[in-house]
């Protein structure tokens, strides 16, 4: 009837003749996998990731010296012995920002997943109740969305002095959960006004069900999404707090390596590399999330969950 | 009329709840804040009766019922009166606070509003180009620059454009040799000096609104009444901007509002790279001489600017929505 | 010389990734000036697409495929899109069909004028305020509106500014797609009565749009007939009427009939005075539903309420004194009465019909029956329990014996689990049964449905089934817990009018032999009289008349149920400013 109506009916007319069975889980992880994979920025993100997340993984195989051997030469420049060349503490520039990685990676998934998490309970539970408390936790969603993250992270990162990769992964996550709440809060609004959620409570479903079977799945790419924003939002953050010296300055991360390289005064001395390095791989980490998050669009697609592959 | 007297039950409420989480802050952590305060100002001299209250009220002392400390601690920020700094002894916090606002609101308010607006453009432009190079380069630069980190940006400008090139100053917001005053040769010398750090936060916000307003552009371009626009032959240049970008601009001024927040964050570091001397540098040497009072006043005064330009959007909008005025 | 002569026009669907589909394909007729001219044809006969193309409007992935337009002996269709912008004031203009969305939220009906005239210069600057207010007057509404912004306005008088914006081109062809399908009943008369007098006095060439055989019966002087992107048969309204020609158009005009007739009768379904009947054995999953020779075999009144092992029988839905008071949306407005001291009972093994327009209240009455709404005063009983005041552990009990059959086939099922995991549920939640028991009972209520081969529709996803198909599983599941009471809500107003009437049949067989009683709500007086025995008629909330379904709508007392008699589309009655 209208010209969407006629697209799906256009689209409609695609149905497939055989179908073999519902899918097996494993086959949908595969399948998200590859609907990521079809977009041509995505699969540009997954490839820089998988690459960090190797550099992270294997560092002690990857990397030539240790990270903290301060026993090269001072401030030396790129050499076949050291490539990046030297800090100006005397260690090797490449095997730290290879060491480094471990940080930023570790950082970005724990606070990114633990950030999802606060926000998909909260946006759930607060899309779904319809009391007074909803306007309270909205008025709180709000609170959190408004004040500044980063100046409310400096301030509790300096009470609690040092307090290394858990501290910071706790301020990013006390700041960083309020947007995802909120658009999944109202994702979660949308979809439970929906016919077929109302239908599953005439179905005698619980309301725990309710919201984990019927309304969470179609979520997923939301979900998928506020992940990767936060965990770019996360090492961006932890990357900050340690160029201020906020964090623990004796662990070896991309942060703490500017830290050094600002209060060394590697500006004045030519140490370029020093500085560029660090900052190019914490961009290129973030970016390789950032395009990801172009592919998930796909992944509340029904077609993903077909039993016949395509 | 009832949409703004809304908009300013909300302020006030907002303000309050942020008034009292800077309250709340410096309780919850370990330790005695306040002790410590005290005793670094103790350092510097006796320290008068006035100073003790106010640092007190502030940070929180074990004596004291906490509904007292409160009422002492609304009291103090009523009066504008958050004790003496140590790091800069004997000035107040609040006239330190009151000498560097200046400068960053007029660094960060400028170079956000040009940001937004040059951004909201390129968006405008990449949806309408759909497909063309005018769409794919912003899209991919400003994926790309919105990751830099904006410590970074600042870094490598300072070290090419500064010390390599020579061509711009690498700190402060004047030379040395001038004073403050309101002459054409001291804002020359001032913009002059505020040209890179302006380019760094320019450079890493200018990707987030142009992707934003791509995005809803896009979506408002499949709206019926931008076709309907179309069929009744209004020109391109009409339909793209007094229909779709008309429509398209308002939800992402409400983002506006609360990435204002990020670059607000953002400046900070680069205010400490460039060592320019706003509220973001005053906030780094607070934070590493652990000067608490003069923090808790940065953050609060911070927030309260946030929350003030996040009103002035939500108003704003209002402005150019007919739908929130009935 | 024909206005416009279309040649061999074909518009395909080229979306990257996905094959070529043709939407419309070799389509060639030509419009007379001052011809109205009715567009039919049922979702994805590719109308609209046509509409677009005739226009100059197809957007990817539509594409004009091949062919040509000829408006006013020039091709339009491979013409310049600078030289088509210029060409749409005097020439052609399109109303879209919601009418709801085509206006600017932001920009007041007035500047929307001012655009068009801005944009062509064809009204001089002191001239248009008084040319808009003259074209605001032509649709009937007052002056004022031009001050107004869209979001102030019904949706009705959106649809009206649509069609004066239109006019305000001074076009020689108006294309009008689906112009009142968004709109409220009553409204949708109102609007195509304006839309025929202008057409009338100015005298434009008109295509009308329209998934309705019936409306544009009603309205045009000649019909085309589209289906599959072709236009099957071509010819007079009266002829399409009287002699049709192509098998389609014979299975679409079956499907109509007059509800205040003595015999009323469309495939699968017949009432003869207070008499009903339906077809139930032979549904076809198949769609289109092949016309079924009629055996009038007359059913009961009342299905025989059967006793369910275990529970107790013989219950009657007692709606006594239910009113409905929502709080005010804002400030400015004032509290709404959706219900307005509604009472009635539904027997056991009744089919009452509850009907009137949007806005009358028989939602609400349906949410607060199934206990997902409370009433603000009156009570609701269902045998023990007091459905008024029922709480979450409650409405488990009161789902086993009362459930819905919901409006939209395509948001009643979630897109994410297949059918057997949709109807497994309410299988388990209320008969208790497990594993393969359980899958027993779904399949077979697949069967009752007629989706065979019951193993392929459970393990299909509802994007792989048809609007049609998915409304079975809808109503496979309202079975699936055995209830008592079936609540459907305008279950077939979202389906094509030729398969209305296989759903309906369907429903009405299965109420009769599972003995559940139905209320069914809707707006179209035509299948209330075909499936149900007892009807009320709602209008803003509060009952104007009731009673049995064919004395009702054969003598209507009261002048709400007359007026919607009136509004129903009916090819047989031509108005006489019809054809003119």
């Amino acid at each position: 009837m209208t010209s969407t109506n006629t697209s799906t009916a256009l689209a409609n007319r695609g149905v497939p003749a055989e179908i073999d069975g519902p899918a097996n889980p494993l086959r949908v992880v595969w399948r998200a996998i590859a609907t990521i994979w079809s977009v041509p920025k995505a699969r540009i993100g997954v490839v820089l990731l998988g690459a960090f997340i190797a550099l992270a993984v294997f560092a002690p195989l990857i990397a030539p010296y240790s990270a903290t051997d301060n026993s090269f030469g001072r401030s030396e420049d790129m050499s076949a012995a050291h490539w990046l060349g030297t800090t100006a503490a005397g260690q090797d520039v490449l095997s730290q920002i290879i060491w480094g990685a471990r940080v930023s990676v570790f950082v970005g998934f724990a606070a990114g997943i633990f950030a999802t998490l606060i926000a998909v309970l909260v946006g759930l539970s607060w899309g779904y109740i319809r009391t007074v408390a909803g306007d309270v936790i909205n008025f709180v969603v709000n609170l959190f969305l408004v004040i500044p993250a980063l100046p409310l992270m400096i301030v509790i990162a300096a009470y609690l002095q040092n307090g290394g990769i858990g501290m910071i992964i706790l301020v990013v996550v006390i700041t960083g959960w309020a947007s995802g709440a909120r658009v999944l809060r109202s994702q979660t609004q949308s979809l439970r006004s929906r016919d077929f959620v109302t239908a599953a409570v005439f179905s005698g479903e619980s309301p725990g069900r309710v919201v984990f079977r019927e309304i969470l799945p179609n979520m997923t790419s939301l979900i998928v999404t506020n992940f990767f924003a936060a965990a770019t939002a996360a090492i961006l953050a932890e990357a900050g707090l340690e160029f201020l010296g906020l964090g623990d300055t004796t662990i070896v991360s991309w942060g703490t390596m500017l830290f050094w390289a600002q209060n060394s005064n590697a500006l004045l001395t030519g140490q370029w590399i020093v500085l560029f390095a660090p900052g190019l791989c914490i961009s290129l980490l973030a970016t390789s999330l950032s395009l990801i998050n172009f592919g998930v669009d796909g992944l509340s697609n029904p077609r993903l969950r077909e039993g016949a592959s395509r | 009329m009832r949409f703004v007297l809304n908009k300013v039950g909300l302020l006030a409420l907002t303000l309050w709840a942020a008034i009292t989480l800077n309250f709340l802050l410096p309780r919850l952590m370990p330790g005695s804040p306040a002790d410590a305060a005290l005793a670094k100002l103790a350092q510097n001299g006796p320290v008068s009766p006035a100073t003790k209250a106010a640092v007190e009220a502030q940070l929180g002392v074990p004596t004291g019922s906490m509904w007292e400390q409160y009422l002492s601690y609304l009291g103090s920020v009523a009066r504008f009166d958050f004790g003496v700094s140590y790091t800069f002894f004997p000035q107040s916090v609040a006239g330190l606070v009151t000498a560097a606002l200046p400068w960053t609101i007029i660094l960060v308010g400028l170079v956000t509003i040009i940001a937004f607006i040059f951004g909201t453009l390129l968006g405008v432009l990449a949806a309408w180009k759909r497909g063309t190079w005018l769409d794919t380069l912003p899209t991919v630069g400003g994926t790309f620059a919105s990751a830099f980190p904006y410590f970074w940006t600042a870094l490598l400008l300072v070290f090419f454009l500064g010390y390599v090139g020579g061509w711009f100053p690498t700190s402060g917001a004047f030379s040395r040799s001038a004073t403050p005053e309101f002459s054409l040769a001291f804002v020359g010398d001032a913009l002059y000096h505020a040209i890179l750090p302006a380019t760094t936060i320019l450079i890493t916000s200018l990707g987030g609104w142009i992707l934003g307003m791509r995005s809803t552009m896009i979506n408002t371009l499949g709206e019926d009444y931008v076709t309907f626009a179309e069929a009744n032959g209004l020109r391109p240049r009409t339909v793209a901007l007094r229909y779709a970008a008309r429509n398209a601009i308002l939800p992402n001024l409400t983002s506006f509002g609360l990435a204002l927040g990020a670059v607000v964050g953002g400046s900070l570091l680069v205010e400490r790279v460039f060592a320019y001397p706003g509220v973001g540098y005053l906030l780094y040497t607070a934070v590493t001489n652990q000067d608490y009072p003069l923090m808790q006043a940065l953050f609060l005064i911070i927030t309260i600017s946030v929350l003030l330009a996040n009103f002035i959007v939500d108003i704003l909008y209002g402005i150019l929505d007919p739908r929130t005025r009935r | 010389m024909s206005l416009m002569s279309v040649r061999d026009l074909s518009v395909v669907y080229a979306s990257k990734g996905a094959e070529r589909v043709y939407a419309v394909k070799d389509v060639s007729f030509d419009l007379q000036p001052g011809e109205f001219v009715g567009l039919v044809g049922e979702s994805g006969s590719g109308k609209s697409t046509l509409g677009f193309a005739l226009t100059r409007l197809s957007k990817p992935p539509a594409m004009i495929g091949g062919g040509s337009i000829l408006f006013d002996g020039v091709d339009i269709a491979e013409m310049d899109p600078k030289a088509v912008r210029v060409q749409r004031q005097g020439g052609f203009a399109m109303v879209l069909q919601s009418g709801m969305n085509a206006l600017n939220p932001v920009r007041s009906i007035r500047n929307h004028f001012f655009d068009i005239f801005e944009a062509h210069g064809h009204v001089a600057k002191r001239d248009r305020e008084a040319r808009a207010q003259e074209l605001a007057g032509k649709v009937e509404l007052p002056g004022s509106v031009l001050d107004r912004f869209p979001g102030e306005l019904s949706g009705g008088m959106r649809q009206r500014v649509s069609i004066a914006l239109a006019l305000s081109l001074e076009p020689r062809l108006m294309v009008f797609d689906e112009p009142t399908t968004a709109l409220d009943v009553l409204v949708q008369h109102a609007v195509m009565d304006t839309i025929r007098e202008l057409q009338k006095s100015m005298g434009f060439t008109a295509v009308l749009i329209s998934h309705d055989l019936g409306i544009v019966l009603e309205v045009t002087e000649r019909v085309m007939v589209m289906h599959e992107g072709q236009i099957v048969e071509d010819a007079s309204s009266a002829d399409i009427l009287n002699a049709p020609q192509h098998e389609y158009t014979r299975m679409l005009l079956s499907h109509y009939g007059d509800p205040r007739a003595e015999v009323v009768e469309v495939p699968g379904l017949a009432s003869r005075g207070s008499l009903r009947a339906s077809v139930v054995e032979p549904v076809e999953p198949v769609e289109p539903v092949e016309t079924i020779e009629l055996a009038p075999t007359p059913a009961p009144t009342h299905a025989p309420a059967r006793t369910r092992e275990g529970r107790a029988a013989h219950q009657a839905i007692v709606v006594s004194g239910v009113s409905k008071l929502y709080p005010r949306p804002s400030r400015a407005d004032q509290p709404v009465l959706a219900v307005d001291d509604v009472s009635f009972t539904l027997e056991p093994g009744a089919s009452m019909a509850l009907v009137g327009a949007s806005g009358s209240g028989k939602s609400t009455i349906a949410k607060m029956i199934t206990g997902i709404e409370h009433p603000t005063s009156g009570t609701i009983t269902f045998g023990d329990l007091q459905i008024d005041k029922v709480k979450r552990r409650g409405l488990k009990s009161l789902h086993r014996e009362v459930q819905m059959v919901f409006q939209d086939p395509y948001a009643a099922l979630n897109p994410l689990h297949t059918v057997e995991y949709t109807l497994t549920r309410p299988v388990v939640n209320y008969s208790g049964l497990r594993g393969r028991d359980a899958r027993r009972r779904v399949l077979e209520l697949l069967e009752t449905v007629g989706l065979t081969p019951v193993e392929q529709f459970a393990a299909r996803l509802p994007h792989q089934l048809s609007g049609g198909q998915r409304q079975r599983v809808v109503i496979a599941r309202a079975l699936a817990s055995d209830p008592q009471v079936i609540i459907a809500d305008e279950p077939v107003s979202m389906l094509d009018v030729s398969l209305r009437a296989g759903l309906l049949a369907l429903l009405e067989g299965l109420r009769e032999t599972w003995g559940v009683s139905m209320l069914y709500i809707t707006h179209d007086l035509l299948s209330a009289r075909l499936v149900t025995d007892q009807i009320m008629v709602l209008n803003k909330g509060a009952v104007v008349e009731s009673g049995n379904t064919a004395s009702v709508l054969q003598n209507p007392q009261h002048d709400y149920t007359v007026r919607l008699l009136d509004a129903i589309p009916n090819p047989g009655r031509r108005t006489p400013g019809g054809s003119a």
